[in-house]
């Protein structure tokens, strides 16, 4: 039996917890005096008589959670979220649609980035930094912040992580999960907050620093511009954007390793290897394909093709040359890179590199087996044995991403003009990543989409940033048998 | 050495083979090739005369491989010779298309062709579903890979453990029926009104899975009862003809127990009521012929043959979207049609179901069954490393093709209709255009993804492995 009490009192718990970051957002509107500040009061009161009301309701409960609720809670409390994150955005009047305002709101939280707004310019400071601010909360997970910073959530944790962490799980940082989490968000903090003054300090106004830094951090791609990063101009800033946001795709763990003063374990970590060995593939070809089409030179081509890059792979977004305008052979490597992701570990959403890897690993191994049939050849990597459990997972994942994918794309030609529109619209959603091609390329946005899709591709968001088997379970009839 | 001067003496023998088919043209062109073939066959087989004939696994890979290739640059002689491609990329191409029962094509106007050319051009699609089916039946399984190689416990009367001798006995049985179908068509074609020439053409090219046509609009032109004739035996050809061997003996239960021919036949059935009922509502088009229609390019495809009676690129772009996906399913394996396979799909498809089981009960081991049967771990990884090199080859060849100068829509189509062996693309390469107009280096590129995709992939890429070169 599933124990539905548990899980509203989790719920609730949870939401008390985003009505303080709503509280936070009301504070940031104060201060710049926008005409916002009634519409964060609401959405925070709101939120906490709501929290709070399932809290009490479901008090005396018994605090074991199954692996079962642990599903059910994560993937709830994702739509949950979303439902009352987008309060503000409606009590305010910047997105007066529902169906908008929670797409606005669902892509802040799964870090994907895609956005309907077209006048972002215009929106009160509070609103900015709300919208901002979902992306931070999402880039960690919802589930892994709310283990750090709250003591009674310690029930279950274990099984709210895995089930919210899923991927090939890297090498914990200490063994105890609360450690973990606290950990990830010790380190996650200080990296935003050394953007923000590296930033700052390049001329960004504070107010855009943070949030930029938000945003970057999270890998999810909101920028508080128009025209993304592409309105600083600045070289400065954009290195600076581009090494966070790589820092952002590569394993935390690793990088508390390299804080820490291990750095032989980072450079002999064979995903990483891959994920810079890719960055720097990549960049180099379009920088060479861009001065070769003799439009930019090549400082500015390297510097463009190199931030392309990395945005899309770590499934950021941010944008500050629109590929669109490339030739198709550029446009096509973009659209692979739609489909690799940042690290396991990292807030970068996608497919992961390491599941490329592995699977990679296994196709070529597998000619390998065929030259020598009766030698057992298993998959290493970091040099140790690789279960043979784990890789049919990564397979199973490898299956559903691509069969979603297709399937999704053939439902999206439905509401799309064009089909690289339908393909790019998922490829971009699923991954987490912000800008597709064609009718929603790096310099347009998604409002022109009807409201089904916009349904749908809030979905797909949900879907790929719990890395497809925490959604999909809840919908298996074993799931459900006693 | 002795490998290559083994490998070069079973083309010899191969070569004399064709050039006695070229003789069935009756043009100069086809002698010349004929005695050039037979000439450099027979220097071969001299040169190796006193080589023992036994063969390793090894010197098997580089047969099968270079057969198709050696085939093929001998087989586009014809059509360079004769200048009717004056080319000669676009003669490879052509022929090698052929062999490859691909059926993709350079030649813009085919009416124009003399008889034999035609001819020809069909008779290389017979000669490459006779290679395909004794390469997917008998000699991969061997390999330890190719679909049928997890097949073997069920076809045991058919399949063969050992290169010989009863690999001799299964072609011959496979081949019967392969003939004795292209035979019941070929009469129930000429009895709809075809002539005799246009159905031997047609029938060869529906059974091998191929797709060339005698007319430049395919089969467009031709009645509903020859449609629909040919729908039948484009699904057939699309069986496992182990299941077809069974049934002639009269066990026709097997087909009712495959579940590979049952996936087959339900995916056919929904994507065409779905592009069925799309024609009706949107383009008004009355139910038949849209119901003819939708079942002929849905059968078209997923049996990778690429015959056309209506141009998809203009239906609604979400309907080509479905085609597009039907090129990367294929049909079952053991038959002449080529792309992933339907049963690679469904095994990998059940193990990913599967692992919501396990998921839930992370203890329990749940192996995936087909046919009742348990299937092993290493078969399921070695279909994953098979999907996970065909998209990893899709991706990274579409780029190249990009950057040869096609747009997107049209390198996609491109290289996913090679690869899986079936035609017509999309966008530039559409079904009512063809590859005449790409840079040559595209055509050589798309030449070799049909070799690749034709011999399921490890056949041809083991040669490049290191491992493979190393003595042991």
């Amino acid at each position: 039996m599933i124990k539905f009490k548990i899980i509203l009192n989790i719920l609730g718990k949870l939401l008390v917890g985003e009505s303080f970051f709503l509280f936070i957002s009301l504070l940031v509107s104060l201060i710049y005096q926008g005409n916002d500040t009634t519409a964060f009061l609401k959405a925070g009161l709101v939120t906490f008589a709501v929290g709070t009301f399932s809290y009490l309701l479901s008090k005396g409960v018994q605090k074991d959670l199954g692996k079962r609720e642990g599903y059910i809670i994560v993937s709830l409390v994702w739509v949950v979220f979303s439902m009352f994150g987008c309060l503000p955005y409606l009590f305010s009047g910047a997105i007066p649609s529902v169906t908008d305002a929670f797409f606005e709101t669902m892509s802040g939280f799964t870090t994907t980035g895609s956005s309907i707004l077209n006048n972002i310019e215009e929106l009160p400071h509070g609103i900015l930094f709300w919208r901002s601010l979902t992306q931070w909360m999402g880039g960690m997970g919802i589930i892994v912040m709310f283990l750090a910073i709250l003591p009674t959530l310690g029930i279950g944790g274990r099984e709210l992580f895995v089930a919210e962490v899923p991927g090939p799980a890297p090498d914990k940082l200490t063994p105890r999960i609360k450690e973990t989490a606290r950990n990830l968000w010790g380190l996650y903090m200080l990296f935003t907050a050394i953007e923000t003054i590296l930033l700052y300090a390049g001329g960004m106004s504070f107010f855009d620093a943070i949030n930029h830094s938000l945003t970057t951090m999270a890998t999810g791609g909101y920028s508080t511009k128009q025209a993304s990063v592409g309105f600083y101009t600045s070289p400065y800033i954009q290195y600076t954007i581009i090494f966070f946001m790589f820092v952002a795709g590569t394993n935390f763990t690793l990088s508390y390793g390299m804080i820490t003063g291990r750095f032989t374990k980072v450079f002999k970590d064979e995903e990483f290897r891959f994920y810079a060995l890719v960055v720097l593939f990549f960049a180099f070809i379009i920088t060479l394909g861009l001065i070769a089409a003799g439009s930019v030179t090549g400082e500015q081509a390297f510097r463009d093709a190199l931030f392309t890059v990395v945005s899309i792979i770590t499934t950021t977004g941010y944008a500050t040359a629109d590929y669109l305008l490339w030739s198709p052979f550029l446009g096509m490597l973009i659209f692979v890179l739609f489909f690799v992701g940042g690290s396991a570990g990292s807030t970068g959403g996608g497919v992961k590199v390491v599941r490329i890897l592995l699977l990679f690993k296994n196709s070529f191994y597998e000619l390998k087996r065929l030259v020598h049939p009766n030698a057992v050849i298993p998959i290493r990597y970091n040099s140790k044995v690789v279960d043979q459990r784990t890789v049919t997972n990564i397979l199973a994942f490898f299956v559903f991403y691509i069969l979603i994918f297709m399937m999704s794309a053939v439902l999206m030609s439905f509401w799309t003009p064009d089909i690289y529109s339908a393909f790019s619209a998922v490829a971009t959603t699923l991954g987490n990543i912000g800008p597709g091609f064609g009718e929603i390329g790096p310099m347009e946005n998604f409002h022109n989409l009807p409201d089904l899709a916009k349904w749908f591709l809030a979905f797909l968001m949900m879907l790929g940033r719990l890395e497809l088997f925490t959604v999909l379970v809840l919908f298996s009839p074993a799931f459900w048998k006693h | 050495m002795s490998v290559l001067a083994l490998i070069e003496s079973i083309f010899m023998i191969l070569c004399v083979l064709i050039s006695f088919f070229y003789c069935e043209g009756d043009l100069g062109c086809f002698l010349k090739s004929a005695f050039i073939t037979l000439v450099v066959g027979g220097i071969l087989f001299l040169i190796t005369k006193n080589h023992r004939p036994e063969m390793h696994k090894r010197e098997a890979f580089l047969v099968v491989s270079l057969v198709w290739v050696f085939f093929s640059i001998f087989g586009a002689l014809p059509y360079w010779i004769g200048s009717y491609v004056p080319s000669y990329t676009n003669a490879f191409f052509e022929t090698i298309s052929g062999f490859t029962t691909t059926g993709a094509s350079v030649i813009t106007d085919i009416e124009s062709l003399p008889h034999g050319i035609l001819f020809w051009r069909s008779l290389t699609h017979l000669l490459g579903g006779m290679g395909i089916l004794v390469l997917t039946v008998a000699i991969l399984p061997i390999f330890g890979f190719g679909g049928m190689a997890m097949f073997n416990a069920e076809a045991a009367g058919v399949t063969v453990d050992k290169l010989h001798p009863r690999i001799k006995e299964t072609a011959k049985r496979l081949w019967g029926i392969y003939m004795l179908l292209i035979a019941l068509e070929i009469i129930f074609l000429m009895l709809g009104d075809m002539g005799f020439f246009d159905a031997v053409c047609h029938s060869f090219g529906t059974l091998a899975s191929g797709g060339f046509s005698t007319k430049n609009d395919s089969i467009m032109g031709y009645s509903p009862y020859i449609q629909y004739v040919i729908i039948f035996f484009m699904f057939l050809a699309g069986v496992n003809f182990t299941l077809h061997y069974f049934a002639i003996k009269g066990n026709l239960k097997k087909f009712i127990q495959n579940q590979e021919f049952k996936f087959y036949l339900g995916l056919i059935l929904l994507i065409t009521a779905i592009i069925t009922l799309t024609l009706i509502l949107k383009n008004h088009a009355p139910f038949e012929h849209s119901f003819r229609d939708a079942l002929f390019q849905v059968v078209s495809v997923i049996t990778s043959t690429g015959f056309v009676s209506a141009d998809y690129t203009a239906w609604p772009s979400y309907l080509w979207m479905l085609i597009f996906g039907l090129m990367f399913t294929g049909a079952c394996v053991g038959s002449t049609s080529g792309g992933v396979k339907i049963l690679r799909h469904l095994l990998l498809f059940k193990n990913s179901i599967l692992e919501f089981k396990r998921m839930i009960h992370p203890s329990a081991v749940i192996p995936v069954r087909y046919n009742k049967e348990a299937i092993g771990k290493d078969v399921i990884f070695k279909i994953q490393a098979f999907v996970v090199l065909y998209f990893a080859i899709f991706f990274a060849s579409t780029i190249v093709l990009a950057f040869l100068g096609l747009d997107f829509i049209s390198s996609m189509g491109a290289v996913a209709t090679t690869m899986g062996g079936i035609g017509p693309g999309l966008g530039k390469v559409g079904p009512v255009d063809n590859f005449a107009m790409l840079p040559d280096a595209a055509k050589w590129v798309l030449s070799f993804l049909m070799l690749l995709g034709r011999l399921e992939l490890f056949t041809l890429l083991i040669i490049f492995v290191p491992a493979f070169w190393k003595n042991q």
